[in-house]
């Protein structure tokens, strides 16, 4: 009999501190309520298939989401964050994803640079008709946090 | 440079023609060389009044108080000071006409050790964008240069960052004074404070630090003046600046934007966006 191997699963930013055996990745998942959150709908009623590792919140506009939320998304039960609005020009308020794009650069950088990995937090632009590609993301995403291993950096202690 | 004369004579002129009710301006501390903060009632106090290169803190952060609000104040703003006021004002925080500024053309104030502080070194307008009074000559505007610590850092692994900003997060005590010195942070209830002191979890832990200094630093992100008040106010000395040069940098490389409040109504590079914006990080 054979046993499969398996590649030990560690922590991208404390390379000392493992996963458990059964650990699965927690993405929050921001998305904007006019393309996003239906494009998200679409792939349930399409039956696409998706992993499951994604918790769905869903927010009027892009430019909704405060850095905050990504900061307390972290700090709570998320190994990484997925923020989706509209493509740029299909924003229902008509700028707010602009806006947004320049905050979620900053964000991004900012968490680089104080030592969370560039792919914790991840965006991206998904259309109400963009079923198939939601599904890709979602599956992009999950597997990039797989590779990075659980966050352990500034857990609220009692969570 | 030293002004001293010159403040005294107009907050003296000032309180005699009745033009304010209170100057805000700088006085020796009384047993050593340092300036403190000091806020003038009467005629008769003009003469405590102080200019030099020590003159460190940012006085515009005295308006956000209740005890200013609807008098009419005198004070005397350095460049970064005046562009924090400016962006007060675009914020509808204070009224200019209720104002007496004092302008310096700064030529840079020193820190603890006697040289001339980081952030006057890599000053980018150190004259006053907004006066009734300009004091000195001006030498108008220099170029941008990246802060020296954040190139340094940025050449080190990541995993090594991690290490050096676990130990400042763990060293915050949570005292928020970074966020009371701050003339930006007027709110009157902050959501920060959610994360509190309560009996079961104590305030000063390291994830509330990092939840308090990264929300705090990324809601000043693109109006930040560096005037370095937190870093002043910090009992513990932690490099503050740290955060806000780096947004101050990616904000810079990716939008071209820079110098906040240079004139009323510009409200920073987060009011504003351009259709040419990066969007590769973006899947």
């Amino acid at each position: 009999m054979e046993a499969e191997i398996k590649e030990k699963i560690v922590s991208m930013e404390k390379p000392h501190m493992e996963a458990p055996p059964d650990w699965q990745p927690v993405i929050m998942g921001i998305l904007c309520n006019w393309c996003s959150y239906a494009g998200s709908d679409l792939t349930g009623t399409s039956r696409i298939q998706y992993p499951p590792n994604i918790r769905i919140i869903r927010v009027p506009c892009s430019s909704r989401v405060d850095p905050w939320f990504i900061i307390k998304s972290l700090q709570t039960i998320a190994d990484g964050v997925l923020i989706s609005g509209c493509h740029p020009g299909d924003c229902h308020y008509i700028s707010g994803n602009y806006y947004a794009r320049r905050r979620f650069l900053v964000t991004k950088k900012l968490l680089n640079f104080v030592g969370f990995h560039e792919n914790r937090v991840q965006f991206s632009w998904v259309s109400a008709a963009e079923g198939a590609k939601f599904a890709k993301v979602v599956t992009k995403v999950t597997e990039d946090i797989r590779k990075l291993g659980p966050l352990h950096l500034y857990k609220k202690e009692n969570s | 440079m030293d002004y001293t004369k010159q403040i005294q004579d107009i907050a003296g002129r000032l309180f005699s023609e009745g033009k304010i009710d209170i100057f805000i301006g700088y006085r020796n501390t009384g047993f050593d060389e340092n300036q403190v903060p000091v806020l003038i009632h009467q005629y008769k106090d003009v003469d405590q009044l102080l200019f030099t290169d020590k003159s460190v803190f940012n006085l515009a952060n005295y308006l956000k108080y209740e005890h200013t609000r609807n008098k009419r104040v005198g004070l005397i703003v350095k460049g970064c000071d005046s562009r924090a006021l400016n962006l007060m004002l675009t914020e509808s925080q204070v009224k200019r006409e209720n104002l007496y500024i004092i302008g310096i053309a700064c030529e840079g104030v020193v820190n603890e050790t006697g040289e001339k502080a980081q952030n006057c070194v890599e000053c980018m307008m150190p004259d006053a964008v907004v006066y009734d009074e300009l004091l000195g000559s001006a030498t108008g505007k220099r170029e941008y240069q990246v802060n020296a610590d954040i190139r340094e850092l940025d050449e080190k692994t990541l995993t090594d960052r991690v290490e050096y900003f676990e130990e400042i997060f763990e060293n915050c005590i949570r005292c928020n004074a970074c966020r009371h010195s701050c003339p930006l942070c007027y709110c009157a209830k902050c959501c920060i404070d959610q994360e509190t002191a309560t009996l079961f979890h104590g305030a000063n832990t390291t994830s509330s630090a990092f939840h308090a200094l990264m929300t705090w630093s990324l809601h000043l992100a693109g109006r930040c003046v560096d005037c370095r008040n937190c870093e002043k106010a910090c009992p513990i000395h932690l490099p503050l600046h740290l955060l806000h040069k780096l947004n101050e940098k990616v904000i810079y490389e990716n939008f071209q934007e820079n110098l906040a409040g240079m004139t009323e109504g510009d409200r920073g590079a987060f009011y504003k966006y351009s259709l040419s914006d990066p969007d590769d990080f973006i899947l």
